[in-house]
C-alpha cells in the first residue's frame, strides 16, 4: 500500500542544527527533507495521529554534525524522542491528551544530558481536554500543562485554560513563553535554572482585537503580536514590574506614570506599545530575525513583509502566490523557510528573500462556486504515468506522481495572475486526459459579474517531450455558446472528444490534422467540431465513450442516449432514473454501462446494453465510479452514506463489484470521501516486490480523498506486493565536509569562549567554500570592520588561485 | 524551480502555419551596386513639354542634345547643365524631334513636325546650316550613320511613310522611298558597322532593313514583324543584333540570320518608348553592354542581353519617353512626358596621390591622422553607438520591449475606471470589449460603470449604441447596456446629452428587432426547403 499526498503545512516545520535538513510534519509522520536538494530523505513513523510540533534538540559545537535528536508531539497523546539521522524512535512518553503544541524551554545540551540522567526536562504542552464535552459552547477545552519528560509525570497545575488549544510560542533564550487567548497575550517567565513550578510568573497584555500571532525578540524584552485585522503591536519592555528580580523590590516600586507609557492599555506591564498596520487581513505569523533587527510578518495576501524594528520601515517580498502560514528560521541566519497554504514550503535565502528551493506537496482542495463544481472534485488520473491530475487555485493543473509522492509538473491553463485575496472569478472546471496521456483537454469558466460577461473556454493541449508537460494547441471560446459544459471525455483512440452541455446539446470534436487537403499549404493542426447532437432539447449531463470507441453514451438528464460517434446517429435510448444522471461509465466490453444519479433519490444503476435493460441497481449516493480498464468486468464505487450537509469530512465506503453480481466483492471504509475520486491504475506503473515471483497484472486501486491524500492498494488484498522504494538522494551521502559560516568562514575555528560574554549574535554569512562571495553579505552592523574584511577578502582570492595552480 | 519562474510560464504550441519570410531588401549584386552608384537628380528648371528624344554626342565631352517643344536644347556632357547658347531654337516653327549627332560630333541634325530636317552647328547658336525639305508630315526619325567614314549623309523618316537618304552638302535626297512603310515611321537606327545600312520601324508593326547600295526595287533588304507599333530601334554594337521596342515588349532579332527572333522580354507594364545602349562596369575590368529601356509605366530597366534577364530597374514618378547613356559611361539621362529630365551622374572619386609619392621614397608610410575625440566634440557623445559587432563577438540580444497600450498600463496599476475610459476614447471596439472582460474577471466592471461621470457615461452609451448589436459582442454588450441603464437612470434623466444617447439606443433596439423579425421570416421560408432537400 502506498499512501501520500499529506499536507506539509499543517504545522510549522523545523530545521536541524546544521541547517541541512528540514523536519516537516506530514500527517502522522515526520518527513525529513534535504534543504540542498528539496527531496525527501527519510520519514519518522511512529505516531498514529497528526503530528503537531517538532522540537529539535539544540546541539552546539562540533557534535552538531552527528547529534540529531528531536521531540515530536502528536494528537494521539504521545511525545516521542527521535534520532532523525537514523530515523529511529528512542523514547515515547504518553500524555493521554491530544497535544496541539509543545515547547521545551531550557533544554540541556544533548551531551550534558546524557551524563546526568537525573536532571529533569520540562515540556510545556498545549493539550485538548477531551473530558469536557464538545457540546458546551463555552467549555474551556484548551489547557497549558507542564510535563516532565524524564519521568513522564505532570508537574504542577494548569497554567491557563482557553476556549480551544492554543499554540505556545517561546523566546529564543527559553526565558519567556506566551500564548494568545482571544484579545489577550499571556506571557510566562520560566526561570532558567533550578526550575520550580512556583517561580513561574505571568503577565497579561491586552488588545482590542483578537490576536492571531505572537513573537518574542531574541535579545531584548520586546514582544510582537498580530491581530485578525492585520495590525501588528510591539510591546517594549514588558514585564518590568512583574518579572523584575526580587532583589530590589522597592527600587522598582516607583514606576513611570501612565502618560509615560504610550499606547499601553490599562494596567498592562509594559513600557510602551506601538502599532504598525500594513496587512489588510489577519497576520498569520510574526518572527524576529536572529539578530533582532527585523521582524517578518505574513498573512493571507501572500506577501512577506520585512519590518525594520527601529524605524518601522518595511520591505516586501510579493508574489509568493498563496497565503503564508509559517516562517521558520534555521541556525544558519541566511536560510529560512516559508510555508504556504498551497502546500508548498519555500526555502529562502534570508537577507535578500530569494527562493532557493520549493518543496511542493499535492495542492489542497479549494472552494469553488457551486456552478463550477465539477465531478470528482476536479481530480483525474493520468493512466500513462501513474499520476493524479488536479486543478489548483492559481489556474494551474498539477501533475502529482503517486509513486514518488512528488510534484511532477504544473501546467498553467489560464494566462492570469492569481492573488490570494481576490475573489475567484476564473475556475478550471473540467480536466480530461486521453488514455495514453498524449492529449489533455481543459474547460475553464469565467464567472459572470452580476450576470454579464461570463465565458466558457475549451482548451486542447498536446503533450510535450516529457510526461506532464503540455502545450496549448487549440482554444475554443464558448463551445456551447453561453451554456456551461457538464462533461468532457476522450475516445480511447485519442482522435475524438466529446463535450456535453447543460444547454441541451453535445459536440464531437476531432483533431483536424488528420484531414489533409492537397491544395492547402498551411497545415494547421487543431481541434474542430465535427458534429452536434441533441435529444429533445434536454440538458446533457454526462458523457462517456465505450472502450473500443464505437458507442457514445450521453445522459440527457434522466435517460441515457446511445450514439454512433462516427455517423452521429442515435442508436438507442435507455432507462429512466428519478434524478438527473451525473456520471456514466462503461464496464468491460460494451456490455454494461453504469449510471450514477444524485439528488433527493440517488441511484447507482448497471445497464445491460445487449438487452437494453437495467441489470441491477442500488439506492446509493455515489461520489465516484471507476471501471477497471480493458476486459475486466469489475468496478469500484466510492459511496457516501448521505450527500446532504456541507460536512466536507464525511466518511465513506469503497465497494468493489463484479458486474454480474450485485453483492460487493469487498468493501473498505474510508475517511473524507466527499470530493474524493477512485481509479484503477495498471500495476506495471508501480514497482513490485522482487520476492513475489508471480507477477499479477490485476490493476491497483487508487483512492484520493477530499483532502487530496491518496492511497494506492491492491483490491485483491496482496498487501506485500507493492511498496514505495525510497529514493536515495545524493543529499544523504554527502561527505561530512566541515561547513563554516559566519565568523568562522573568515577567521577559522574559534577557541571556546565564555558564552556569557559572547552575546553578539552570529554573523549571517552563508556557508560557502568561496568566502569572498559571502563576506560582504548581511546587514552592515554585524560585519567585522572593513579593514579586516579587506585583507581577508584579498587573501581568500589569492589562496584560491594557488590551489587552482596545483 | 523558483515559484516565480513557474508562474510566468504559459505553454502554447507554436503555430504550424507557414509564416511568409520577412521582406528583405534584394541582395546587392555588383550590377545593382553599379547602377546605384549613379547619383540621381533632375534638371531644373524642367522643360514644359515632353522630352520626346535625346542624343549624346559621340565625342568628348559628350554633349547632350534634347528635343523638347520647338527647340533643341544642348547640355554640357560632364555637368548635365544647359550650355549658355542653348536652346538652338532658331528656325524651328513646330515641335522638334529626334536630334542626332554626326559621328564626329561636329554636326547635329533634327527633324520637326512640319517635316523639315535641320542640320545645325552644335558649337554655336546660329541659323541652321542646311534645311532638308522633302517630308510633308512630321519627320520623327533623323539619323546620321554611326561610322566615322561617312560624314556627308543622313537618313530621315516621317509620318508620311517617306524614307529619304540625304546628301547633306547639296541638300538633295540621294534615295527617296515613298511608302516605305504602311504607317508612320517612328523609329530608326543606323548600323554601327556599315555606313550604308540602316533600319526603320513603323506603326505598321514592321521593322525594315535598308541598304542604300542596292536598287530601290530590291529594298528593303530584310523585313520582320514586331507585332506591335514599333517605338524604338537599337542596333547592338556587333551590328548583327537588333533590339526593337513596341507595345510593352522588347524583342531581340538576329539581323544577319534573316530576322530570326532571339528573345522577347516583357518586363514593362506599359508601352516601351525608347531604348539605348548602356555600359556596365568601369574601364579596369572590362565593360559589358546592356540595353536600357524606358516605358510609360515609369520604369527604367537594365537588360543583360547576354544572360537574357533584367539586372536592375529604377522607378520614376512620371511617364518616360526617352533615354540616353553617355558614351563616357558617366551619366544616364531619362526624359519624361511632363518635361522633367532625370539624370544620374557617376560619382567621381578624387584620387589624392599628392604627398604619398614622396613618402614612399622615404620608406615611411604616413598613417592617416585621426583626430582624437574630446568631450568638446559633438561626436564624442555618440562614439561607439553605431559600432557593428565583430566576427568573434558574442551578441547578447536585448529583449524586445513590450509595448503596452495606455489602458493596459492603467489596468496594471489597478486604475480600472481610467482604463475603461482610455479604451473608450481610443474607440477600438476589440480593445474596449477586452478591457471590459478583464474588468469582469476582476469583478470591477459595474463599479466602474457606477463611477463614470456624465461625459464618460456618454462615451460608454455611444459605444453601446454603435456596437451592442455586433454579433461578436452582442451577448455581452446587451446585458451591459441593460445594466448601465438600470444603474444610471437618474443621471440619464438629468442630462440632455445622455437622453439623446438613450434615444439612439432605443432606435437601435427597434431596428434590431425588425432585423430579427425579418430573419425569422427568412428562416421560416428556408426551413421547409431544407427539409425537402434533406429527403
Amino acid at each position: 500500500m502506498i499512501t501520500g499526498g499529506q499536507s506539509f503545512v499543517s504545522s510549522p516545520p523545523a530545521f536541524s542544527n546544521d541547517g541541512k535538513k528540514l523536519l516537516v510534519c506530514t500527517g502522522a509522520t515526520v518527513s525529513v527533507f534535504s534543504t540542498s536538494t528539496g527531496l525527501q530523505v527519510t520519514e519518522l513513523e511512529g505516531h498514529t495521529d497528526r503530528v503537531t510540533s517538532v522540537v529539535v534538540v539544540p546541539v552546539t559545537g562540533p557534535a552538531s554534525k552527528f547529534m540529531s535528536f528531536c521531540w515530536t508531539s502528536s494528537l494521539d497523546g504521545n511525545v516521542c524522542y527521535w534520532d532523525f539521522a537514523a530515523s529511529e524512535l528512542v523514547k515515547k512518553v504518553n500524555v493521554q491528551l491530544p497535544i496541539w503544541s509543545m515547547v521545551i524551554p531550557n533544554m540541556p545540551n544533548a551531551i550534558v544530558q546524557s551524563n546526568e540522567k537525573s536532571s529533569s526536562l520540562y515540556a510545556f504542552l498545549s493539550v485538548e481536554d477531551t473530558s469536557k464535552s464538545a457540546d458546551q459552547q463555552k467549555a474551556l477545552v484548551g489547557q497549558i500543562q507542564i510535563f516532565n519528560l524524564r519521568n513522564a509525570r505532570r508537574v504542577g497545575g494548569l497554567l491557563a485554560e482557553t476556549r480551544k488549544p492554543e499554540c505556545i510560542t517561546m523566546s529564543n533564550s527559553g526565558e519567556f513563553l506566551g500564548i494568545r487567548n482571544k484579545r489577550k497575550l499571556h506571557i510566562w517567565r520560566v526561570p532558567s535554572k533550578d526550575f520550580k513550578y512556583d517561580e513561574i510568573k505571568k503577565i497579561k497584555l491586552h488588545h482590542t482585537k483578537n490576536l492571531s500571532a505572537l513573537a518574542f525578540h531574541p535579545t531584548e524584552r520586546i514582544v510582537a503580536g498580530g491581530d485578525v485585522t492585520g495590525r501588528i503591536l510591539i510591546w517594549r519592555g514588558f514585564g518590568r514590574k512583574m518579572f523584575s528580580e526580587s532583589l530590589h523590590p522597592h527600587s522598582r516600586e516607583k514606576f513611570r506614570n501612565e502618560e509615560e507609557r504610550p499606547g499601553v492599555r490599562g494596567n498592562d506591564d509594559s513600557d510602551s506599545c506601538s502599532t504598525w498596520h500594513w496587512h489588510p487581513s489577519e497576520v498569520k505569523f510574526l518572527v524576529f530575525s536572529s539578530d533582532g533587527a527585523y521582524l517578518y510578518s505574513g498573512g493571507r495576501e501572500g506577501v512577506l513583509v520585512v519590518w525594520q524594528l527601529d524605524t518601522g520601515k518595511k520591505k516586501f517580498k510579493p508574489r509568493l502566490g498563496s497565503p503564508l502560514l509559517y516562517f521558520s528560521a534555521s541556525s544558519d541566519p541566511s536560510l529560512s523557510c516559508i510555508s504556504c497554504a498551497d502546500n508548498q514550503i519555500h526555502l529562502v535565502k534570508m537577507p535578500s528573500v530569494d527562493i532557493l528551493k520549493s518543496i511542493s506537496g499535492i495542492k489542497p482542495p479549494f472552494a469553488v462556486p457551486d456552478v463550477c463544481e465539477g465531478l470528482n472534485g476536479g481530480v483525474v488520473f493520468d493512466h500513462s504515468s501513474g499520476s493524479v491530475v488536479l486543478r489548483t487555485e492559481n489556474y494551474c493543473i498539477q501533475f502529482f506522481s503517486l509513486l514518488d509522492n512528488l510534484e511532477a509538473s504544473q501546467v498553467q491553463v489560464c494566462e492570469r495572475n492569481h492573488q490570494p485575496v481576490d475573489d475567484v472569478m476564473v475556475v478550471v472546471q473540467l480536466i480530461a486526459l486521453s488514455r495514453d496521456g498524449s492529449i489533455m483537454a481543459t474547460v475553464e469558466v469565467k464567472l459572470p459579474e452580476e450576470g454579464i460577461g461570463g465565458l466558457v473556454n475549451l482548451k486542447f493541449w498536446a503533450q510535450g517531450s516529457k510526461t506532464g508537460e503540455y502545450s496549448l494547441s487549440t482554444v475554443i471560446y464558448e463551445p456551447h455558446s453561453e451554456s456551461g459544459i457538464s462533461a468532457l471525455a476522450f475516445r480511447p483512440d485519442n482522435c475524438m472528444a466529446v463535450t456535453s452541455s447543460f444547454g441541451g446539446d453535445f459536440k464531437i470534436w476531432v483533431n483536424s490534422s488528420d484531414v489533409q487537403r492537397k491544395d492547402q499549404i498551411l497545415q494547421k493542426s487543431g481541434w474542430r467540431c465535427r458534429s452536434v447532437g441533441a435529444y429533445k432539447k434536454r440538458p446533457m449531463t454526462a458523457a462517456a465513450f465505450s472502450s473500443d470507441g464505437s458507442v457514445l453514451a450521453v445522459a440527457a438528464e434522466t435517460v441515457v442516449t446511445l450514439w454512433d460517434p462516427e455517423t452521429n446517429v442515435l442508436v438507442a435510448v435507455i432507462g429512466d432514473s428519478f434524478t438527473p444522471i451525473v456520471a456514466l461509465s462503461f464496464v468491460g466490453d460494451l456490455e454494461y454501462l453504469i449510471s450514477v444519479s444524485r439528488g433527493s433519490r440517488p441511484q447507482l444503476v448497471v445497464w445491460n446494453l445487449l438487452k437494453l435493460s437495467m441489470h441491477w441497481s442500488y439506492m446509493l449516493s455515489v461520489e465516484a465510479v471507476a471501471a477497471s480498464g480493458g476486459d475486466g468486468s469489475k468496478f469500484a464505487v466510492l459511496a457516501c452514506p448521505t450527500r446532504e450537509a456541507n460536512a466536507r469530512e464525511q466518511d465513506g465506503i469503497i465497494l468493489l463489484f463484479e458486474v454480474d453480481d450485485p453483492v460487493p466483492m469487498s468493501t473498505w471504509s474510508v475517511k473524507k470521501a466527499r470530493g474524493g475520486n477512485l481509479a484503477f491504475l495498471s500495476s506495471n506503473l508501480f514497482p513490485q516486490n522482487p520476492n513475489v515471483t508471480e507477477r499479477r497484472s490485476s490493476p491497483l486501486l487508487v483512492y484520493v480523498n477530499g483532502d487530496h491524500e491518496f492511497e494506492v492498494f491492491d483490491p485483491h488484498g496482496n498487501q506485500s506486493q507493492i511498496g514505495r522504494v525510497h529514493r536515495k538522494n545524493p543529499a544523504v551521502a554527502e561527505e561530512p565536509s566541515k561547513v563554516r559560516f559566519g565568523y568562522e568562514s573568515i577567521y577559522g575555528e574559534l577557541p571556546e569562549f565564555d558564552l556569557k560574554k559572547d552575546q553578539i549574535p552570529e554573523i549571517p554569512f552563508a556557508p560557502s567554500d568561496r568566502p569572498w562571495e559571502t563576506i560582504f553579505s548581511g546587514p552592515s552592523h554585524v560585519l567585522p570592520p572593513l579593514t579586516k574584511l579587506c585583507s581577508t577578502f584579498l587573501e581568500s582570492i589569492l589562496e584560491r588561485n594557488t590551489t587552482l595552480k596545483d | 524551480m523558483a515559484a516565480a519562474d513557474l508562474q510566468s510560464y504559459f505553454p502554447a504550441e507554436s503555430s504550424a502555419a507557414v509564416v511568409p519570410p520577412p521582406r528583405r531588401p534584394h541582395p546587392s549584386t555588383p550590377e545593382s551596386n553599379f547602377w546605384r552608384s549613379f547619383r540621381k537628380s533632375q534638371l531644373s528648371p524642367s522643360f514644359i513639354l515632353p522630352v520626346s528624344s535625346l542624343d549624346f554626342s559621340p565625342t568628348a565631352p559628350h554633349d547632350l542634345a534634347v528635343a523638347a517643344s520647338t527647340s533643341i536644347h544642348l547640355l554640357d556632357g560632364s555637368s548635365i547643365s544647359p550650355k549658355p547658347y542653348s536652346p538652338l531654337s532658331s528656325g524651328f516653327s513646330d515641335l522638334a524631334h529626334s536630334p542626332s549627332f554626326r559621328s564626329d560630333g561636329a554636326l547635329l541634325a533634327a527633324g520637326d513636325s512640319t517635316g523639315l530636317v535641320h542640320v545645325l552647328d552644335p558649337s554655336h547658336s546660329r541659323p541652321p546650316l542646311r534645311r532638308l525639305r522633302a517630308h510633308t508630315r512630321a519627320a520623327h526619325v533623323v539619323r546620321f550613320p554611326k561610322s566615322p567614314n561617312d560624314k556627308l549623309h543622313l537618313f530621315s523618316g516621317g509620318d508620311d511613310a517617306l524614307l529619304c537618304y540625304w546628301d547633306i552638302p547639296s541638300e538633295t535626297s540621294v534615295l527617296s522611298i515613298a511608302g516605305a512603310h504602311k504607317d508612320y515611321i517612328r523609329a530608326g537606327a543606323a548600323s554601327p558597322v556599315n555606313t550604308e545600312i540602316f533600319a526603320t520601324g513603323s506603326y505598321d508593326h514592321t521593322v525594315k532593313i535598308w541598304d542604300v547600295r542596292v536598287s530601290p526595287e530590291s529594298n528593303p533588304v530584310s523585313s520582320f514583324n514586331h507585332g506591335n507599333p514599333v517605338e524604338s530601334l537599337l542596333f547592338l554594337p556587333s551590328g548583327g543584333l537588333l533590339a526593337t521596342a513596341g507595345g510593352n515588349v522588347v524583342k531581340l532579332w538576329d539581323v544577319i540570320g534573316g530576322g530570326r527572333l532571339i528573345h522577347s522580354m516583357e518586363n514593362h507594364n506599359k508601352t516601351v518608348t525608347s531604348l539605348c545602349l548602356g555600359k556596365f562596369g568601369d574601364g579596369s575590368d572590362g565593360e559589358q553592354s546592356r540595353i536600357l529601356s524606358v516605358s510609360i509605366d515609369g520604369y527604367l530597366k537594365v537588360f543583360d542581353y547576354a544572360a537574357f534577364k533584367v539586372t536592375h530597374s529604377m522607378r520614376f514618378p512620371a511617364q518616360l519617353l526617352s533615354v540616353g547613356f553617355s558614351p563616357s559611361g558617366s551619366a544616364w539621362v531619362v526624359g519624361a512626358s511632363n518635361g522633367t529630365l532625370y539624370f544620374g551622374k557617376k560619382r567621381t572619386e578624387k584620387k589624392e596621390i599628392v604627398g604619398s609619392v614622396a613618402s614612399e621614397f622615404d620608406g615611411f608610410v604616413a598613417e592617416p591622422q585621426k583626430r582624437a575625440l574630446r568631450p568638446s566634440y559633438y561626436r564624442y557623445f555618440h562614439r561607439g553607438q553605431s559600432e557593428k559587432p565583430g566576427e568573434g563577438d558574442l551578441i547578447v540580444k536585448k529583449a524586445a520591449k513590450l509595448k503596452l497600450a495606455e489602458h493596459d498600463k492603467l489596468l496594471k496599476k489597478f486604475r480600472h475606471r481610467e482604463s475603461l475610459v482610455s479604451a473608450l476614447r481610443r474607440g477600438n471596439p476589440n480593445s474596449i470589449v477586452a478591457v471590459m472582460e478583464e474588468l469582469v474577471a476582476r469583478k470591477k466592471l459595474l463599479k466602474c460603470v457606477e463611477n463614470l461621470d456624465v461625459d464618460e457615461l456618454g462615451l460608454l452609451l455611444g459605444f453601446l449604441h454603435k456596437h451592442a448589436t455586433t454579433p461578436r459582442y452582442a451577448r455581452f454588450l446587451m446585458g451591459l447596456a441593460k445594466k448601465v441603464l438600470e444603474m444610471r437612470a437618474e443621471d440619464v434623466r438629468s442630462s440632455a446629452i445622455l437622453r439623446g444617447h438613450v434615444r439612439n439606443l432605443k432606435r437601435m433596439v427597434v431596428e434590431e428587432i425588425q432585423v430579427q423579425r425579418s430573419l425569422q421570416e427568412i428562416q421560416g421560408m428556408i426551413s421547409p426547403l431544407l427539409v425537402i432537400a434533406g429527403r
